[in-house]
């Protein structure tokens, strides 16, 4: 904006300078022409006055010769340019209510598209920055019939990657990798101890991904034995919190679960964190391949991610064809690998994953968006373009050129385009921090978007095509027209002939159509993400406080350490003022609890499919009362269940119901472990292997995520259980008062027991809920603007056509009431142009709805993508909103005096 | 935009024109009034020059760069005008508008021949 002032007031400012001193001195040499010419007719005798005037009647006209002249000195482009700008400006200035809504229009077209295909590109479309990315692959575990595999892609087990890398041809490299959520401790910085999550890699790794050290080495090969592993390497922005880019880091200790790693490289912050399982990773250390990982027995441990590099001219194609027959045949030697296949995908289309589908939703939507805007702008501009009809034609007959209307029609759109397009860059500016603020926190590329300026030259574009279309159309059309008839034509009111309002009206239906398929959109989102997130979660979510703690095995040795460690916090915990209860446990709403095989008398199983399981879950005595669960029947869990009693369990109604549908299960056993089956190892799918008696039923909770119906779920008791009795625990505070309000006093509860031990991920599970429908409110928020700006473009579209109705009717509307028709059939004939547009549009809009139901079922919760009630709704709505808009100008219509009107014009 | 009309008007003259100022200034300096005067009286009074068509004629050749202006005092009066000089630009149109004008000339000649035995 500043540039063009600027340059305009430059432009200007030589300009007028020029012509003022031009004008001066052609009027001074006129002058001199006439003093000559008047002396010469006295020297003939005739008297002053009269040679004065007889010189200027022998010269003609003065003015216009002046006027040539100027236009001579004028013809420089850039001149006449800014003067055609200048005069545009002038004639947007005197209609400022087309100016800003036209402004406005472009800007919202402009700004929104900018903003989103802005995001959409540096999420998904932007090049990868590791050198030759197109080589780079990540390989999968799809697991036909039991998961979906595109939502919930899994990863092999390390040795099926190792058999996958002997047994290829098209890889250079191929590395399996994790990332697990460590404690980590820095000496020196002092700060606190937090948990961080740890890259777990080999060299192969960075080198796969073509990244050097900053300073330092990568891991060796020895280092990757269990043993030899204690060595890290960080990232530079680690680097830079903790340890203030000191060189001397290398060497430096530093404690990850209670064991010394000594630093050995520093690596540049390139790898985003998608690339990584888990969160973003700013530590890494070897992946010590323990000799057990090795044993068949673990074949069936998958869920490793894997980077590979493709060998230089191998397609994605023949890789994946490569590794699906050493998949078949993996398969067919391993009964554990019985219907396990493989996938390959490149790096660069895993980075947006579930989010993906959302991304679609949102082009589509704003791409309506763009279109709605164009028509908008274009209907914007025939209805002022043909209510300038009579303007041009006047102009034309007083001398003016097509060339000079079109360069005057031309300056105008230009200026218009031009303006709209900075405000929609400063929209696009708002709009991209807005996102960054909101965006879910599984999207942390968006923290790194800027305006992409091809997307921003590509939507100007558009917006310039369209009004330069509609725009100029009417100078040749109305240049071409023959004056007479114009004016006669317009001699009335201005009108515009009858096929303009037929193009107007169809724009008008357009723009109804795509506002009713984004209000239709929104709506169904708006539904699905209320029903998700006010769903029962079976539990009293409110006031409930968790955090997370890991007791790394180095220091808690054995599970009685644990199972001690975690009483005693959890009994210093419900001690607190403030704490009403408070249990340990590794299962609560509305998060995934890891699935355990069981046996179950009366459910025999021969095949691995057919073995009973369920969600399970580690708890103490408190887990009930903490979260609000209800017992049905039979008893809760007491003190006196200890390590030394026998071994009980609670099950879920859902359990009940699918395992004991008509017993009484309250004393029955159940195994927890597999069966005994060929090809299942016992070391397989963990873990426990003990005989439970059930003494409870519990109410069903959500344990499988928000989405999915509450499944069975069996909760035994950490402390009868040594084999699960892991490290990963959390806590779960029921508070009095707001839960944020006891969370330092439960970290110095905690400081007390091991200095070491940070509490990570706190947070109440009302936000829990938030955060994992946190990706579902951003397209919800995003795609609920967007109707509402499409709503408004809209509504703007009909107002104008019905006013520009009314004012050009209003001698028939006049004649209709002084013939006795009465304000309300007026109001009707008005409404009625504007009402079937509306309704038009809204059965069009419906159609595209429906035909649209495939995109958006995917990202609905719990209502159908024809959901009856928004199907009938949102057309309601958009012709109320439309009847609205229509009356505003209608109601003029009450203001028009028969009398008055019919004598105008 | 009213000035478009003059350029279309002044297109069958404006070669002529343009020749007669160029070459009344062949013979010196001269300004607006006394070009005129010189090209009414060297032909006898047939071609009067209009004042609409001299002023942005001269304008248009000094933008063309053919003629310069300068305001100077007049030596018979105690005045100013304004003074258009030839420049070598100005000299070689001359020469091609002459060469024009005589083939023009010639054609119309040969068209209008007398015709024998009228």
């Amino acid at each position: 904006m500043r540039v063009w002032d600027w340059l305009r007031s430059r432009i200007a400012r030589v300009a007028v300078w020029r012509r003022r001193d031009r004008d001066a001195d052609v009027q001074r040499e006129l002058e001199a022409h006439l003093e000559l010419e008047s002396e010469e007719q006295r020297d003939s005798g005739v008297p002053p006055e009269e040679a004065r005037y007889a010189a200027r009647r022998a010269f003609g006209n003065r003015t216009r010769v002046q006027e040539d002249v100027r236009e001579i000195w004028s013809a420089n482009w850039l001149e006449r340019f800014a003067r055609d700008v200048q005069y545009a400006a002038r004639s947007l200035r005197k209609s400022p209510g087309f100016a800003t809504v036209a402004i406005l229009t472009l800007a919202l077209g402009i700004g929104a598209n900018t903003a989103i295909f802005s995001a959409i590109d540096a999420l998904m479309l932007r090049p990868l920055p590791f050198t030759a990315a197109d080589q780079l692959v990540r390989i999968y575990s799809v697991q036909k019939g039991v998961f979906n595999t595109f939502a919930n892609p899994d990863g092999p087990s390390a040795l099926d990657v190792r058999d996958f890398a002997r047994r290829s041809h098209s890889f250079q490299n191929l590395v399996a990798y994790d990332t697990w959520a460590k404690n980590v401790s820095f000496d020196e910085s002092a700060g606190q101890p937090e948990q961080l999550d740890v890259g777990l890699v080999s060299a192969a790794y960075f080198e796969i991904l073509g990244i050097r050290p900053i300073i330092g080495r990568l891991f060796s090969e020895d280092e990757n034995q269990e043993g030899k592993n204690y060595v890290a390497a960080i990232s530079a922005q680690l680097w830079r919190n903790r340890f203030d880019s000191d060189p001397s880091v290398l060497g430096r200790k530093v404690r990850i679960n209670g064991e010394p790693y000594t630093v050995v490289a520093v690596m540049p912050d390139v790898i985003p964190a998608w690339v990584e399982p888990g969160r973003h990773s700013n530590i890494w250390t070897p992946f010590p391949y323990s000799p057990d990982m090795w044993a068949e027995s673990g074949r069936g441990e998958r869920g490793y991610a894997v980077l590979a590099r493709l060998k230089p001219g191998v397609s994605l194609e023949q890789a994946q064809a490569d590794l699906s027959v050493i998949a078949a045949a993996l398969a067919a030697e391993h009964p554990v690998d019985e219907g396990v296949g493989v996938s390959v995908k490149r790096l660069a289309d895993s980075r947006v994953g579930a989010l993906r589908p959302m991304l679609y939703l949102l082009m589509g939507a704003v791409s309506l968006i763009l279109l709605i805007a164009c028509v908008n702008l274009a209907n914007l501009l025939l209805a002022r373009n043909s209510a300038r009809q009579r303007e041009l034609a006047v102009r034309a007959a007083l001398g003016a050129g097509r060339g000079g209307l079109v360069r005057q029609l031309l300056a105008e759109t230009l200026l218009l385009s031009l303006i709209g397009g900075a405000v929609g860059f400063a929209c696009a500016e708002i709009g991209m921090r807005a996102l960054a603020r909101m965006h879910p926190e599984n999207v942390p590329q968006l923290n790194s978007v800027g305006i992409d300026w091809r997307v921003l030259t590509f939507t100007l574009m558009v917006s310039l095509v369209t009004s330069l279309l509609f725009g100029l159309a009417p100078a040749f059309m109305g240049t071409r027209l023959n004056l007479v008839d114009a004016l006669k034509q317009g001699g009335r009111s201005g009108t515009s002939g009858r096929s303009s309002q037929r193009v107007r009206s169809l724009l008008v239906i357009t723009e109804m159509a795509m506002c009713l398929m984004l209000l239709v959109g929104a709506s169904l989102l708006v539904r699905s993400i209320m029903r998700l997130e006010s769903q029962d979660l079976g539990i009293r979510q409110d006031h409930l406080l968790r955090g997370r703690i890991y007791l790394p095995p180095v220091r808690y040795t054995n599970p009685g350490k644990r199972t001690r460690f975690c009483d005693d916090f959890a009994t210093r915990v419900r001690a607190l003022p403030g704490v009403i209860v408070a249990t340990v446990t590794t299962v609560y709403p509305p998060n995934n609890g890891w699935t355990q095989m069981l046996v179950i008398p009366g459910h025999p199983a021969t095949r691995i499919q057919e073995v009973p399981s369920a969600q399970f879950g580690v708890v103490d005595q408190h887990f009930l009362r903490t979260l609000g669960i209800p017992l049905i029947r039979g008893r809760d869990f007491a003190e006196s269940d200890s390590a030394t009693s026998p071994a009980v369990a609670l099950i879920s109604e859902e359990f009940k119901r699918r395992y004991f549908a008509a017993e009484d299960p309250i004393g029955r056993k159940v195994h927890i472990g597999p069966p005994q089956l060929p090809g299942i190892a016992v070391e397989e799918n963990i873990t426990d292997d003990v005989d439970v008696t059930i003494i409870g039923v519990i109410g069903d909770f959500k344990n499988a995520g928000l989405v999915r119906a509450p499944q069975p779920q069996v909760t035994v008791l950490y402390s009868q259980h040594p084999l699960v009795n892991g490290g990963f625990k959390d806590i779960l505070i029921r508070t009095a008062s707001d839960p944020y309000s006891v969370e330092s006093e439960v970290r110095s509860q905690l400081r007390a027991l091991d200095s070491d031990m940070p509490l990570a991920e706190v947070q109440t599970i009302d936000e829990l809920v938030e955060r994992s429908t946190g990706g579902q409110r951003f397209t919800t928020v995003l795609l609920a603007s967007f109707a509402v700006a499409g709503l408004a473009l809209a509504v703007v579209g009909i107002y104008g056509v019905v006013s520009f109705l009314v004012a050009q009717r209003k001698q028939e509307l006049a004649v209709r009431m002084a013939l006795g028709a009465s304000y309300a059939n007026v109001l009707w004939l008005v409404l009625k142009h504007g009402l079937k547009m509306a309704a038009i549009g809204a059965v069009l809009g419906l159609c595209g709805a429906w035909a649209a139901q495939k995109f958006t079922a995917g990202l609905l919760y719990g209502i159908s993508p024809l959901d009856p009630l928004v199907f009938a709704g949102a057309p309601i709505f958009l012709l109320a909103v439309a009847a609205i808009a229509c009356a505003i100008p209608g109601a003029r219509v009450l203001q028009i005096d028969p009398a008055q009107a019919l004598r105008q014009d | 935009m009213t000035a478009k009309k003059a350029p279309n008007r002044a297109e069958l003259l404006q070669g002529t024109l343009d020749m007669l100022i160029l070459r009344t200034l062949l013979f010196g300096p001269a300004h607006g009034h006394q070009i005129a005067k010189h090209i009414q009286r060297t032909t006898d009074d047939v071609l009067q020059v209009e004042h609409g068509s001299l002023y942005p004629a001269l304008h248009r050749m000094e933008r063309k760069g053919w003629i310069v202006a300068k305001w100077e005092i007049a030596k018979d009066r105690n005045r100013e005008f304004k003074y258009y000089r030839l420049t070598l630009a100005g000299k070689k149109q001359l020469v091609r508008e002459q060469s024009r004008w005589k083939q023009l000339a010639g054609a119309v000649a040969t068209v209008l021949r007398p015709v024998r035995g009228d």
